[in-house]
């Protein structure tokens, strides 16, 4: 890689803060050109993005992670090869979703270099490095945003940032929380109606009253609303929490960015589950005998719907009251037609009606043993008591901690009509135990989850599953040894996109499920956001190749499946070859 | 490998869910050895660039100012290295983060120490990568109160409110216990995300009782005078929490980790430990040989 001398740099920030910003120009006849392209993005471009833009997490607002590109097909994917690669920095958790827009891609590392890329070649334009404080572990953000001409980045220090997408510049730096006090972010923010949204996570034992959504003037960062996500006062809701006082309320953590409905100007978001998992430590059982007291701990567990201007909580749905096996109900939620759907780590799809909240329907994907029935008028679940933790004994559970769908997104076709699920299969012998090794050196949770092969399984952990939504039939289902890692990408070539822990991205034919083309080995399982974009009229899928901290934990059930040390991090990107475009 | 769908097929591998009907669960048998997570993977940020220390006199160990017993580690910790006749190389870790992950330790241990002082000896609470010494000294958790007619904790009535640090072996016993009375009996227990946090409700006035860990106790009551009006209770009905603390050492480090459990062993028999936590006025005794 070619560089001139032209850097810049910024120092930024507080005793605790410094950034550093530097402004690489190389290649100067194609960078520059890239970059002194690039435009401002409107509400207009966020309510419709460019097909070849992926603008934010999951693409565009309804949050169905698909991709309109269609030069890469059923019949061409065989053909894909690998277009260039960048080394990201080692080590920490990344979840990574590279954005993309007028040809330049943008990714955040775990140690907080936030780089713009040209999305044609894969060379540095410009790079900003936020230092995390002393003690504050490198880690991605699974997310971003772009507004106007401010790249907006979420931080593991509480910090919300914008930078200058064109030279990488810091705009404005806004300290959100604490990070002293746990507070930290793990997923960017969502730009709606000119407000920019971010959920805050880690606000879990140390922190009384849980966590919170806020909503940011886009100009400053200016906190403009706060949206708890414990419920408090004398209200149904806020004396759901079995007379526990809301200093002593833990948990409710806002960590995946929601999705949004223009024309109701509604955020749809979810919010984690209590702390400490296990009901009995966290105060929620045995049941008060209060009789103006519940305990289903809301809004754990729930879709909120939040005015984007005001903050005012419109309405919210719970799907798991009461939850002692971290079986969060937080992840994306896809707004088709009138339904909001979204799959909680139990693996049960389900829709609410996306104007009343008013629950709809729900379909088991992946096997589980935690729910016995769903009534089918309310949504309202019968929880199999023999998996709900007991101290003294060890309880038997599918799926365990970390979900038979996790974090990784399901993705909705409108060419087809189906949802795409990343799903594994394995169940956990789930024993309560004290965590408290040190004063300072503590558990989150105070479970631990032995995992364990699904005992009547046929040994393979991972599957991709599509459904019709319109029926929730289930149209083709693929299943390998290897836990699937990546959220799945379907395209309007007819392929849909995912990554594997043994280090593969493989294409489907969406109809059908048939394999049509799989990646060499990559440098690391794949445990990100794969995406599509188009720069100089050549579609490309990007995904980063990680080790994360999400189904990735499931390695211990494949030992077999090496990866390297040290956690390399690397985005790779494909395209067609020239001639086959 | 591409599998069509087939519900009855799904159904008789496993559970499946059908709305409204209940359906039969089947269990296995108990657990099997707690597997690493991958936060108990440890990792130090540039950890390839860090080097190993060359000067082996020196009894490196680390004491956090966060602990409430950081000087009485410290001092237990001079007279390990005076035991073992090495030079003590004492690390403070001055960091005010309020909780950590315990992979953490990973980094301060490359750079700055071998044995990191302070933490309690809980059967399978810890990753394969660090492994413990045996205990310097024996503590409690202890149940506190500001009203003087409380002596015991069975004088609190029922109704009448305990926060609890959450998640300790202490707190665990509490819940465990109150889930067998009758709920007319039980003490509502409140989960506080630190002692601090417990002896501050307390103080207001918002519980009637703090369970907490003794050390940190003292330390308040050290520091602020307004802590001096609390006092311990008699833990019964409950037997009392005890445990053992001591220090962790990097899981490779087996030679260290025999020398520095000889080490504490001389130090309890000669009476060198009882000294030093008397000399602190300590609320806990060296753990018997």
């Amino acid at each position: 890689m070619k560089s001139r001398s032209k850097l810049t740099v910024l120092v930024a920030g507080t005793v605790s803060l410094m950034a550093v910003h530097a402004a690489i120009a190389q290649d100067a006849a194609t960078q520059e050109s890239v970059i002194d392209k690039i435009t401002p993005v409107t509400d207009e471009m966020l309510l419709d993005p460019p097909d070849a833009d992926w603008l934010m997490w999951r693409r565009t607002y309804n949050g169905w992670g698909y991709s309109p590109l269609d030069q890469i097909n059923k019949e061409n994917v065989g053909k894909l090869k690998l277009a260039w690669s960048w080394g990201m920095s080692p080590g920490g958790r990344t979840q990574e979703t590279p954005l993309v827009h007028d040809g330049v891609m943008f990714v955040q590392n775990a140690d907080h270099r936030i780089q713009a890329l040209d999305a044609a070649t894969g060379d540095l334009i410009w790079e900003y490095q936020h230092e995390l404080p002393d003690g504050v572990s490198p880690g991605g953000e699974r997310s971003k945003a772009i507004y106007g001409n401010n790249l907006i980045i979420a931080t593991r220090d509480a910090h919300i940032i914008a930078l200058d997408i064109k030279t990488g510049e810091l705009v404005w730096d806004q300290q959100v929380a604490d990070y002293k006090k746990g507070f930290a972010y793990s997923s960017g923010p969502l730009v709606a109606n000119g407000v920019i949204v971010q959920g805050m996570t880690s606000c879990s034992n140390a922190q009384p009253g849980g966590c919170f959504f806020t909503g940011h003037d886009a100009e400053t960062g200016e906190e403009i609303w706060r949206v708890n996500t414990i419920a408090r006062g004398d209200t149904p809701e806020g004396n759901s929490w079995n007379g526990i006082p809301v200093e002593n309320r833990y948990g409710a953590s806002a960590w995946i960015t929601g999705s949004y409905d223009p024309e109701q100007n509604l955020i749809f978001a979810g919010v984690g589950q209590p702390y400490p998992w296990n009901v009995e430590i966290a105060g929620l059982t045995p049941k008060s005998s209060d009789p103006n007291v519940t305990n289903e701990a809301l809004y754990t567990n729930s879709t909120l719907a939040i005015d984007a201007t005001t903050g005012e909580l419109k309405w919210y749905h719970q799907y798991l009251p009461t939850d002692s096996l971290d079986l969060d109900y937080v992840y994306e939620r896809l707004i088709v037609d009138d339904e909001v759907v979204t799959t909680g780590k139990i693996g049960i799809m389900e829709a609410i009606d996306r104007t009343t909240g008013k629950w709809l329907w729900a379909k088991e994907t992946a096997p589980q043993n935690v729910v016995l029935s769903i009534d089918k008028e309310t949504g309202a679940k019968e929880i199999n008591p023999d998996v709900i933790p007991v101290i003294g004994e060890t309880t038997f559970n599918c799926p365990a901690d970390p979900g038979s769908k996790a974090w990784q997104a399901t993705s909705y076709s409108p060419k087809t009509g189906a949802v795409y699920l990343p799903t594994v299969e394995f169940c956990s012998n789930t024993t309560v135990n004290p965590l408290d090794p040190g004063q300072i050196y503590t558990g989150g949770g105070l479970q631990t989850y032995s995992r364990v092969p699904r005992p009547d399984g046929d040994g393979n952990i991972g599957q991709v599953r599509a459904y019709k939504l319109d029926d929730q039939s289930e149209m083709w289902q693929y299943r390998q040894y290897a836990p699937v890692t990546t959220s799945t990408l379907p395209t309007a070539g007819g392929v849909v996109f995912v990554g594997t822990l043994d280090r593969k991205l493989i294409a489907f034919d969406d109809e059908t499920g048939d394999v049509l083309w799989t990646s060499p080995k990559l440098s690391n399982s794949l445990e990100s956001f794969p995406i599509s974009y188009e720069a100089d009229g050549k579609q490309y899928i990007a995904v980063v190749a990680n080790f994360g901290n999400g189904l990735g934990r499931l390695q211990s059930l494949t030992p077999d499946i090496k990866l390297p040390p040290n956690n390399p991090v690397t985005l790779y990107v494909f395209a067609l070859p020239d001639d086959e475009e | 490998m591409r599998v069509a769908f087939d519900i009855s097929r799904l159904a008789s591998m496993f559970l499946a869910l059908a709305l409204a009907i209940p359906i039969a669960v089947s269990t296995v048998g108990n657990a099997a050895a707690q597997e690493p997570e991958f936060d108990d993977v440890p990792f130090a940020n540039g950890q390839w660039n860090i080097g190993r220390r060359l000067d082996e006199s020196q009894f490196r160990y680390c004491v956090d100012k966060r602990d409430p017993d950081w000087e009485v580690a410290a001092a237990i910790g001079d007279a390990i290295a005076a035991a073992l006749l090495l030079e003590p190389q004492r690390y403070v870790v001055e960091r005010e983060i309020a909780v950590e992950d315990i992979t953490k330790i990973y980094a301060i241990m490359l750079e700055h120490c071998d044995v990191h002082m302070g933490f309690k000896l809980i059967p399978e609470g810890y990753a394969r990568w660090i492994t413990l010494t045996r205990a310097y000294y024996e503590t409690q958790y202890v149940f506190v109160a500001s009203d003087p007619a409380l002596q015991k904790l069975a004088d609190l009535p029922p109704g009448h409110s305990i926060g609890a640090t959450v998640g300790t072996m202490a707190h665990i016993r509490l819940v465990s216990y109150q889930s067998a009375l009758p709920a007319e009996k039980r003490w509502p227990v409140f989960p506080m995300g630190s002692n601090e946090q417990a002896l501050d409700a307390l103080l207001k006035g918002s519980v009637d009782v703090a369970l907490v860990w003794a050390p940190n106790l003292w330390a308040k009551q050290r520091e602020d005078a307004a802590y001096g009006e609390l006092h311990v209770l008699e833990p019964s009905p409950l037997p009392p929490s005890t445990i053992g603390v001591g220090a962790v050492v990097l899981a490779d480090q087996k030679f260290l980790r025999s020398a520095v459990d000889e080490a504490i062993s001389a130090l309890t028999a000669d009476g060198t430990l009882d000294g030093i936590l008397k000399g602190f006025d300590f609320p806990a005794t060296a753990a018997a040989p």
